[in-house]
């Protein structure tokens, strides 16, 4: 049983963390850095400890001074939140070996679903269609040989690599023999390691991910998919469910396939499985995120299930207690990411001091952030100030809410992103629902800015 | 907020009344809260009067046992920019006296003394440890001087940055002696 959690991370997810706590019964210890002392979970936890600077190598990415804090403020359990340490299997194991509950997956699944070639292949094994690429390249020809098997144009990637860090397109022979080179030692130099392979590149894509759960006792569930194709520089600002993009059939066997797959490789607690759709429909898993996501309310606004609260649950070795059967999806939902960034200068972070804060409201509207009026955002971490997620029984209805609910929010003192997505919502390839992942890369946020001032 | 104001938009009357209203507050309200931070156990005591904040501290090292320092109650329920008088409890800390300062604690974990109280010790001298899942880190001494407390006991959990002892300067009168 858990009965006390040290909360290791920040920002709205520490905040969140907290509400599951406390609606469990649970007590609950955050854990911050100096430049988070008048942070929102701290201010409100029923403890707070500082466990080192504002530099999250020194603080929320230390193992030792997480644990440690754990065990002076009496707790037995450790939320890892998302991103920090929260996927770092060394760090679960030894949480393990401090008598303290990871909430999480256990280290070893968390080790067997770390390197994404491995799991890659190992889904695969269970039914999941994977992107056609190669292996591990060797010398020049036999890359050239790979590719052409592959098929033009190639994505050459680090094996090691991640965050879409060292990825290079390649649509000829020639194209590739030129830039093999510079590939391995730029992967060298980043990752330490020059291993490369190669993937399709699939031109037009849309990003879709399925969220599952499983239990301790090999019990598993699909809570369907969220669409997150809309990114800038690969990182999702937008997520809604159900996609747009695919049929109720399509999204039904691409989350029965995903949750089969997981729980045949012992995959355990909350997990979400990401998949590249192309435009036939076709979809490629390309990795699995074994943690708790920021675009996990977008799911609850649909099934009506706490997934916060359900992963302490499993953590603490419960069954899930209900079947496939019992989880609904109603409706559509919306989660806009409000992040301190300009749009209209390449989206340039920002920090500063929330002079004035209107947060919306109304039915289907849901607003989980770390913003108060006075709160000083620190420069040191990422942009993320909230995420405002709206519901609808149809998505014409969640779009409507959605601009209302971005028209009422007013955030003044730090520049956010509220305009991007405001111009999003009124954009034609939005609106209709066919975009893909390039679509505010590939036209610009200054021209999505522009339209929507003309509209 | 409509009634949120920066200092410098407020008018000569207004400022008038803040001034007003400090006085009275020093006078009346400031060695009520001195008196009673001396006979209760508190490290610092803070209540509003209207518009008006006013938190009195008492100065680090002159309590039997200060508060855990993080506890901060939610700014949003403080007076926005509205008037804030800060007393300090004393003048221990200002021109008057030797120069004191706080070794902090480098990591959070479990304290283990070293030094007692009274001890004299150099800039850098190890005066205690913290115990990170069993490697002890040094709390060490800010400046040349007498340590003239040390406040957690042994066993405690304390948190990166903490305070952890007291340290007074020698004063700079070469008086090899010192007041220890």
């Amino acid at each position: 049983m858990v009965s006390r959690i040290l909360i290791a991370n920040r920002g709205e997810i520490a905040l969140r963390v907290l509400r599951a706590c406390r609606t469990l019964g649970i007590e609950a210890v955050v854990a911050y850095s100096e430049a988070d002392r008048t942070s929102l979970a701290a201010l409100l936890a029923d403890e707070a400890i500082c466990i080192g600077p504002a530099d999250a190598r020194r603080s929320y990415l230390s193992a030792p001074a997480v644990i440690s804090a754990a065990l002076v403020t009496g707790c037995d359990a450790i939320h890892p939140g998302y991103g920090f340490l929260s996927e770092d299997d060394a760090f679960a194991d030894a949480v393990r070996a401090h008598g303290l509950t990871f909430i999480g997956p256990s280290s070893q699944v968390l080790e067997r679903f770390a390197s994404k070639e491995e799991v890659r292949r190992l889904l695969a094994a269970h039914g999941l269609p994977t992107i056609p690429g190669s292996g591990l390249l060797g010398d020049e020809a036999q890359a050239l040989d790979e590719a052409a098997r592959v098929g033009y144009p190639v994505l050459v990637k680090p094996s090691a690599g991640g965050g879409g860090k060292g990825m290079r397109m390649v649509r000829s022979a020639r194209e590739l023999a030129a830039i093999l080179p510079i590939c391995r030692s730029e992967a060298r130099a980043a990752f330490g390691d020059d291993a490369l392979y190669l993937e399709r590149w699939l031109e037009d894509n849309r990003h879709v991910e399925v969220q599952v759960a499983v239990d301790r006792y090999g019990h598993g569930v699909h809570l369907w998919e969220r669409d997150c194709s809309i990114q800038r520089r690969h990182q999702k600002i937008l997520e809604e469910s159900p996609s747009p993009a695919m049929t109720a059939a399509g999204r039904r066997e691409l989350a029965e396939r995903a949750v089969k797959a997981v729980v045949a490789a012992g995959y355990e607690n909350v997990g979400t499985l990401e998949f590249l759709v192309d435009s036939d429909g076709n979809a490629y898993f390309i990795e699995i995120n074994c943690r708790i996501q920021v675009e996990h309310p977008v799911t609850e606004m649909l099934t009506g299930i706490d997934l916060v609260a359900m992963q302490i649950r499993i953590a603490a070795g419960e069954p899930l207690g209900f079947t496939q059967a019992d989880v609904r999806q109603d409706g559509h939902a919306i989660e806009f990411r409000i992040n301190a960034e300009d749009p209209a200068h390449d989206f340039r972070p920002g920090a500063g001091t929330i002079e004035r804060l209107n947060t919306p409201g109304g039915p289907g509207v849901r607003f989980d952030s770390h913003a108060y009026t006075g709160y000083e955002v620190p420069p040191y971490y990422d942009s993320l100030l909230g995420k405002l997620i709206v519901w609808g029984p149809t998505r014409e209805m969640a779009i409507a809410r959605g601009k209302a609910a971005l028209a009422e929010l007013v955030i003044e003192g730090v520049t956010t992103n509220v305009a991007i997505h405001l111009a999003l919502l009124e954009s034609e390839p939005f609106v209709s629902g066919r975009f893909t992942t390039n679509l505010l890369d590939r036209v610009g946020a200054a021209a999505f800015l522009a339209a929507a001032e003309r509209t | 907020m409509p009634d949120q104001q920066r200092p410098g938009d407020r008018s000569a009357a207004q400022r008038a009344e803040d001034h007003g209203g400090i006085a009275r507050l020093a006078d009346a309200l400031v060695p009520a809260l001195v008196a009673r931070l001396a006979t209760a156990n508190l490290g610092e005591v803070e209540i509003r009067e209207g518009d008006w904040h006013v938190r009195v501290r008492r100065p680090a090292g002159s309590g039997p046992r200060r508060e855990r320092p993080h506890r901060a109650t939610l700014p949003i329920v403080a007076a926005p920019s509205g008037p804030s008088a800060s007393h300090s409890g004393s003048s221990a800390d200002k021109s008057a006296g030797p120069r004191q300062e706080v070794a902090a604690s480098p990591t959070v974990g479990m304290f283990k003394p070293g030094v007692p109280a009274g001890t004299r010790v150099r800039a850098g001298d190890r005066i205690a440890t913290v115990d990170l899942l069993g490697i002890a880190l040094d709390v060490v001494a800010p400046i040349d001087g007498l340590v003239v407390e040390v406040y957690p006991q042994a066993g405690d959990g304390v948190e990166y940055g903490e305070e952890i002892a007291l340290v007074q300067g020698d004063p700079p009168t070469a008086n090899p002696a010192g007041e220890g």
